[in-house]
């Protein structure tokens, strides 16, 4: 066989992931009144400048929780915050 | 995603909301993460004040987190895929063909991405190269590329990284999808590169170290070489050590971003957002190593390995990130020589030197206003002259030399307030200065902090062969305290 026409096979550069379970999502609420609702904020603030102060103001009967962070990085909440925090907004990086 | 992945899936729903550039990273990391129907709400980041972007959003966020479920937003599924070993069959023009395709990154501009390169022709992976590579090291080829040892990573405040314990045997996930690779596969992205078998070590130990992917987002792209392979291997510790011509300084160098794209699976604006850092920053260009020509140290400064807890004769590789190059003031080499030799010339003024003969505190001259517009430390490469010519004026180690200059970087609090690093380090300056343990706020605007990084660890000193004396000078510098072995992959 001219050498041209050789065959070769040829390996792949590509990784493996590992097998993942895909979740569904948590339920939503039902209404907003009386719940925790968390507020992840962390990359560029812009936006929620004026969000946040719309949430809070718009709705007055939700508990509003807040952790800020500058980085790209969100500040998770604790353990103990999780037990009585019913949803959770997250934004802009994550 | 990691957080919202797991909030989802211990009961609290989630809404994210992210600028609309990155939708696809959101939907391909949803995936990766196990939560594919991430409910989000696309934001634009050139909304003016962003008081109408709130006013559009606001019901949408909110929507988010009350309207029911649908039928596919409650399965299940898994998410497994299985890559074929092998890729391709056929001729080697074929093959060509074959490994140069490229697609059509919509976000990107419809910019042409390739699907297994660097974007440069490679040389074709076939069975019997891989082969042939694999002689390089006595790893099995379907070893999981893990880590060879224990170590402690340093904390970095401006990052929020905390340190962390690292044990041996943790297997290495390749960011920004955290793939796993196997001593073959690392061994097809060498080939690739061009690498001989010998360079196979190296690569090896730049595989452990993540390839320099860090979290997939940013910082690395580049890797140092410390210990006596050097010479074993060929590799360029002279001048244009930067330079092209060299087959281990560029093919090693290679490697880097072809595991990044490859193993760690980056594809521009799908995987991963790329802000010009890792290997899409322009000093990298790709790739980027160098070594350190140890036999050039001045009595007492220790070489990088031994400064990491190795031998003198052990080898290793330092991932770094490398940042704007050329820093600090311009001269030409003889007018360093004039400054030490005989006291004249434009460093002599500026010390007010003038016809004193050295050994002269060059460093003063070079760092004037290093800091003034950048943060962070920094890496001098250096030719032995140099070097020399520190030690004889009086700094002992490379230690003394690195808190010399970090001592050198402080700023007023008032300054550092306005330079455009400091909201990030400081967490919006929410957080806790270091050197003085007090709240930012508490500060008053005259108070002294560094700019240039957590510490004298910032810095880094390379000595290079030459007798020509410039030195090359970089922003960025390894990063942390990651040190691997190239020792443990022969």
């Amino acid at each position: 066989m001219a050498e041209k026409d050789k065959v070769y096979k040829c390996l792949n550069p590509v990784g493996k992931h590992e097998p993942v379970d895909q979740s569904p999502l948590a339920p939503r609420l039902t209404n907003l009144d009386g719940k925790t609702l968390h507020l992840s904020i962390c990359g560029e603030a812009d936006i929620w400048v004026p969000l946040e102060k719309r949430l809070k103001g718009d709705y007055p009967d939700v508990n509003w929780t807040v952790k800020k962070r500058f980085h790209i990085v969100p500040d998770e909440l604790t353990e103990e915050e999780r037990k009585t925090t019913d949803a959770v907004i997250l934004g802009v990086c994550w | 995603m990691p957080y919202l992945a797991d909030l989802e899936q211990s009961g609290i729903p989630t809404v994210l909301i992210n600028y609309v550039e990155e939708t696809e990273k959101v939907k391909n990391d949803s995936v990766l993460y196990g939560i594919p129907k991430l409910r989000y709400v696309e934001a634009d980041r050139k909304s003016p004040g962003g008081v109408e972007e709130a006013d559009r959003l606001l019901p949408l966020v909110l929507e988010g987190l009350t309207r029911p479920l649908t039928r596919a937003e409650k399965a299940g599924g898994r998410y497994a895929p299985e890559p074929p070993r092998i890729l391709f069959e056929g001729t080697l023009p074929e093959a060509e063909k074959f490994y140069q395709q490229t697609e059509r990154i919509p976000r990107i501009l419809d910019a042409e991405w390739s699907m297994y390169t660097d974007g440069l022709p490679v040389v074709i992976p076939t069975e019997e190269r891989v082969k042939e590579m694999l002689t390089g090291t006595s790893h099995a080829p379907d070893e999981l590329i893990s880590l060879q040892r224990d170590f402690e990573t340093r904390p970095q405040a401006g990052l929020f990284m905390q340190g962390m314990i690292r044990k041996k045997g943790e297997v290495i996930k390749f960011m920004p999808t955290g793939s796993t690779a196997t001593v073959e596969q690392i061994a097809v992205n060498a080939v690739m590169a061009g690498c001989r078998p010998e360079y196979f070590p190296v690569v090896l130990a730049m595989a452990e170290s993540g390839g320099c992917t860090g979290d997939g987002r940013s910082w690395g792209g580049g890797f140092i070489v410390s210990g006596p392979i050097y010479k074993e291997l060929g590799m360029n510790v002279s001048y244009l050590r930067f330079g092209p011509c060299n087959p281990a300084n560029k093919t090693i160098g290679r490697v880097g971003s072809l595991i990044w794209r490859n193993i760690g699976g980056w594809k521009e604006s799908v995987t991963g957002i790329g802000v010009g850092l890792t290997y899409g920053n322009p000093v990298t260009n790709g790739g980027f190593i160098f070594a350190e020509y140890a036999e050039g140290l001045p009595a007492g400064w220790k070489g990088l390995n031994e400064m990491r807890g190795f031998k003198k004769n052990e080898s290793v590789i330092v991932p770094f990130s490398p940042g704007a190059w050329g820093i600090g003031q311009e001269h030409l080499p003889g007018v360093y020589r004039s400054l030490q030799r005989t006291g004249h010339g434009a460093i002599a003024r500026f010390l007010d030197v003038k016809g004193v003969v050295g050994p002269h505190n060059y460093l003063e001259f070079l760092t004037k206003d290093i800091w003034a517009t950048r943060e962070g430390g920094f890496t001098l490469v250096m030719p032995p002259q140099v070097a020399q010519d520190l030690y004889d004026y009086g700094f002992k180690t490379k230690e003394a030399v690195y808190e010399w200059m970090w001592k050198r970087s402080f700023v007023t609090v008032g300054n550092y307030r306005q330079r455009g690093m400091g909201d990030l380090i400081t967490n919006g300056w929410l957080g806790i200065e270091r050197t003085s343990g007090k709240h930012w706020r508490e500060l008053p605007d005259d108070y002294m902090v560094p700019a240039g990084g957590d510490g004298p660890e910032a810095y880094t000193i390379i000595v290079a062969h030459g007798d020509e004396t410039a030195i090359d000078r970089f922003g960025g510098g390894p990063m942390g305290s990651q040190t691997y072995s190239i020792d443990a992959w022969r």
